[in-house]
């Protein structure tokens, strides 16, 4: 049986524990305000992008760049994008499930014959391909700590150049889309070759423009820098998720740490209780004994 | 007042957004102003500066590491890989990359990737120096 003490001694490391995960949250409540204000930052910018290029495609119908057209595939990559640490929940092995599951299954033929690259953005999901039978041949951990554009136009070119040398022929990326605070979402995207972009009301925008240097450049200019932005906004997305999963895991924790203390308080209250009526009853029975001789 | 409303946004944040009476901005053609009912365009730019003229009539000057820009129904929007404004220019790593890149295209021979990547820092630098002496 539990003694006092013992009992004592666990509500005190429960404490302790709660303390952290308290902690916990609230760094990372006040890192996940820092993460949304990047996110807004880097939104015009992108959509910007999207739409000046989306408007100059739309005139520009019989444009041939091999950033859009679909070729034979023979060589796959896959972005996975993972936290640096843990305690977050769910939000790694969600995306590692998924990076699995596409490579067991739509992506089995090329992962069978070593032609699934993975690139791990994250230490986590590093960790966990780098042990197991997979082609890791990108690995950045410790990334997110100080999370920088440069990253993810430096990534973002490697995988530009591979494709164009035709060393890849389609990049996926995995990652978690940041929904809101307590909501995160695993989204598997085609970024290479290009989707078609999305299609909004106001693209009939007929406009006559000068062109310096010339359309085509500036489209070849504008698509890299669409890319980069892409991966940017995955990246701080991803980000932002991760913050976001930790404060629910962190919030949990410390609900449950409560609970445990509370029903702990409850069994060291009894206990003493008890011993303290143990107590009487040994004085009482002892006098009593005394008074009888 | 005939005014220009002019945006200027980098991937990481916005970096300036008001009324300009004039914008200047380097194109890939050579630098060209923009003032008030300019005709829509859209260039691409290369490093350089960015000049601004304000309400005021006050100077803000910015390095830019290139990007593209769009001028229409008197906005111009300015989306730029890089700019910062003339007081907020590290002089600092702007030495230290300008150094970097002479070293490197010293040591290498000429044609390939790395020393285009090379210039183009060395150009940055250059640019970013030039504009905090003014």
């Amino acid at each position: 049986m539990a003694t006092l003490r013992d009992i004592k001694r666990r509500i005190k490391g429960v404490k302790n524990t709660q303390q952290i995960t308290k902690a916990m949250k609230m760094v990372a409540a006040a890192r996940l305000r820092r993460a949304q204000e990047n996110i807004l930052n880097a939104r015009p910018y992108s959509k910007k992008i999207a739409e000046v290029l989306q408007h100059l495609l739309s005139s520009e119908k019989n444009f041939n760049n091999p950033f859009f057209t679909e070729r034979e595939i023979k060589k796959v990559a896959v972005v996975v994008v993972t936290s640096d640490r843990g305690l977050c929940g769910s939000f790694n092995m969600s995306v590692i499930r998924t990076v699995e599951e596409i490579a067991k299954g739509a992506l089995s033929l090329f992962n069978n014959e070593g032609n699934l690259f993975l690139y791990c953005v994250g230490k986590k999901g590093n960790d966990y391909f780098t042990k197991r039978n997979y082609n890791v041949v990108g690995s950045y951990p410790g990334i997110f700590s100080h999370l920088k554009f440069e990253f993810a136009s430096g990534l973002m070119k490697e995988l530009m150049n591979k494709y164009q040398n035709g060393e890849i022929d389609k990049v996926f990326v995995v990652y978690n889309e940041f929904k809101s605070v307590i909501q995160q979402k695993t989204e598997t995207e085609q970024i290479l070759p290009i989707q078609s972009f999305e299609e909004k009301e106001e693209s009939s925008r007929l406009t006559d423009y000068i062109y310096e240097p010339d359309k085509g450049k500036i489209i070849s200019a504008l698509l890299p820098k669409h890319l980069k932005a892409q991966m940017w906004r995955i990246l701080l997305d991803s980000y932002a998720a991760e913050l976001g999963a930790r404060m629910t895991a962190m919030d949990m924790a410390t609900e449950n740490a409560k609970e445990l203390i509370r029903s702990l308080q409850l069994t060291y209250n009894k206990e003493r209780q008890a011993s303290i009526t143990k107590e009487i009853l040994e004085i009482v029975s002892g006098a009593n004994a005394l008074k009888e001789t | 007042m005939k005014e220009i409303f002019v945006e200027i946004i980098t991937p990481s944040k916005s970096v300036f957004k008001g009324k300009v009476i004039s914008i200047t901005v380097p194109g890939a053609l050579g630098n060209f102003q923009v003032l008030f009912n300019h005709a829509p365009i859209l260039s691409s730019l290369e490093i350089g500066r960015i000049k601004i003229e304000d309400e005021k009539g006050e100077k803000i000057e910015f390095a830019t590491g290139g990007g593209t820009v769009e001028v229409i129904d008197n906005k111009v929007l300015v989306l730029a890989d890089s700019a910062e404004a003339a007081d907020e220019i590290d002089l600092e790593r702007a030495k230290n990359s300008y150094k970097r890149a002479k070293e490197r295209l010293a040591s290498r021979g000429k044609g390939d990737i790395d020393m285009i990547r090379a210039e183009l820092s060395l150009q940055r630098a250059m640019n970013r120096m030039k504009i905090v002496r003014d």
